[in-house]
């Protein structure tokens, strides 16, 4: 099965899952974030530029349900894909912990990089007191869903690679 | 990469040249699509996601149902005292043939999706344009307002809740009658209201109702909320005022979409 059919089910899965399940289990008023995710274990699993490219088509599916300005999603998760693969390049893959801090360390930063964004297209109310509480709410969680999301997100992501170039 | 950005770039100056268009179409399209599974998780999911809740906030909900117990006694005093006095208004609005907001035409809706966004207040409805309902038209429920339709699809609709960073409502103190602002700033914290001078007497748990001036998406007369503590500092031009609102944003099931001017 080739990349261009393993991606379209996986993404209409994480649709699914991020608007109408995960919101209704909420820490402190927040929300994780599937589709952040969802670049950041391509980024993971298959490299820089595959984490860009989910990113940015799994933000463009978020922006499709948010107020703030379209393509505001997709620019922050397709660069913390393709930072995130960068960095997944450069260090050894043998232990689980080190893509499991990834996956928070980089959520954190993408929704971070969100509402710094947004604050500079004039959507200033992103950057306020909360954002601490949703910073901490996301990248935990995050960490926690990355554990169920990676072998997914492997498996759609690496389907025409060759088995020495899939980063596990 | 640079590609993907560029892109990003182009779309998100596309979506500030306006509203509608394409990518209003696609915003509406995507809604309209998800919006029988984002009602059917809803079903299926609420019951776990109350028990959820009811776990991590037990001891919250047994205070809050003593509360609960004590404002139905008063609130059972208050309806009885108002019925009189609602006989008069009724009679001195129609000598001056004057509207209020319960007269108006409205649309009643469900609230079939929670907010999506971790940083927008919004709510969505399982009624939209075929129904009536427009872009900026109030909503509210039988106790006061909660907000304003931002988005419309033909069998969906989006409300900004007044608690969004992004909102603001004009109001007027209930007492003295002078005019403010009531800004949100986020889930479970107080509203601001601005603009209201150090010699106006703000009183607690006065009550605050639009404003209904020109230009306002709201008719005047809807309670939006009632003061929790007021403060004046030496230097400010104005009074730090923090509301509550009158509606729990928590527990919206059903709500009324007034339908000010046509959609």
């Amino acid at each position: 099965m080739t990349l261009a059919a393993r991606l379209p089910p996986l993404f209409v899965l994480a649709v699914m899952l991020h608007t109408a399940v995960l919101p209704q289990f909420r820490v402190a008023g927040v929300a994780p974030d599937l589709l952040l995710l969802l670049g950041i274990a391509a980024g993971i699993a298959a490299g820089p530029d595959r984490g860009a490219i989910v990113g940015f088509t799994a933000g463009l599916l978020a922006d499709c349900f948010l107020q703030t300005p379209f393509g505001l999603s997709a620019l922050t998760y397709s660069l913390v894909g393709y930072a995130v693969g960068m960095f997944q390049t450069t260090i050894l893959h043998a232990a689980l912990w080190i893509p499991v801090t990834t996956a928070v360390v980089a959520s954190a930063l993408g929704v971070v990089l969100f509402a710094v964004t947004g604050a500079v297209v004039g959507q200033a109310h992103l950057l306020s007191n909360r954002l601490v509480t949703v910073v901490l709410v996301v990248s935990l969680v995050n960490g926690l869903l990355f554990l169920f999301v990676a072998r997914p997100v492997r498996w759609a992501t690496t389907a025409d690679l060759a088995p020495g170039l899939v980063l596990r | 990469m640079i590609l993907l950005v560029l892109t990003s770039v182009t779309v998100i100056t596309l979506d500030f040249r306006g509203p509608g268009g394409v990518i209003g179409a696609v915003r509406s399209g995507a809604a309209d699509v998800l919006s029988p599974v984002r009602g059917a998780a809803d079903t299926v999911f609420g019951p776990v996601s109350d028990a959820f809740s009811g776990i991590t906030g037990y001891g919250a909900l047994e205070d809050e149902n003593d509360v609960l117990w004590r404002r139905i006694e008063e609130l059972e005093g208050d309806r009885l005292r108002a019925e009189d006095a609602e006989a008069e208004l009724k009679a001195l609005l129609r000598v001056n043939r004057l509207d209020r907001f319960t007269d108006l035409p409205s649309v009643s809706a469900r609230v079939v999706g929670s907010p999506i966004s971790n940083f927008e207040q919004t709510i969505q409805l399982d009624r939209g344009s075929d129904h009536g309902i427009g872009e900026d038209m109030p909503v509210v429920t039988g106790t006061g307002l909660i907000g304003r339709v931002v988005d419309v699809s033909g069998t969906r609709s989006i409300v900004r809740l007044i608690t969004d960073p992004s909102s603001s409502v004009g109001v007027r103190l209930s007492r003295s009658g002078v005019l403010g602002v009531l800004e949100g700033v986020g889930p479970d914290r107080l509203l601001d209201l601005g603009l209201v001078d150090l010699e106006t007497d703000v009183r607690e748990r006065e009550l605050l109702v639009t404003s209904g001036v020109d230009d306002s998406f709201f008719p005047g007369g809807i309670p939006v909320g009632r003061v929790r503590r007021a403060t004046s500092t030496e230097g400010e031009l104005q009074q730090d005022i923090a509301v509550a609102p009158v509606v729990d944003l928590g527990r919206l099931r059903f709500v009324k979409v007034i339908q000010t001017g046509s959609p």
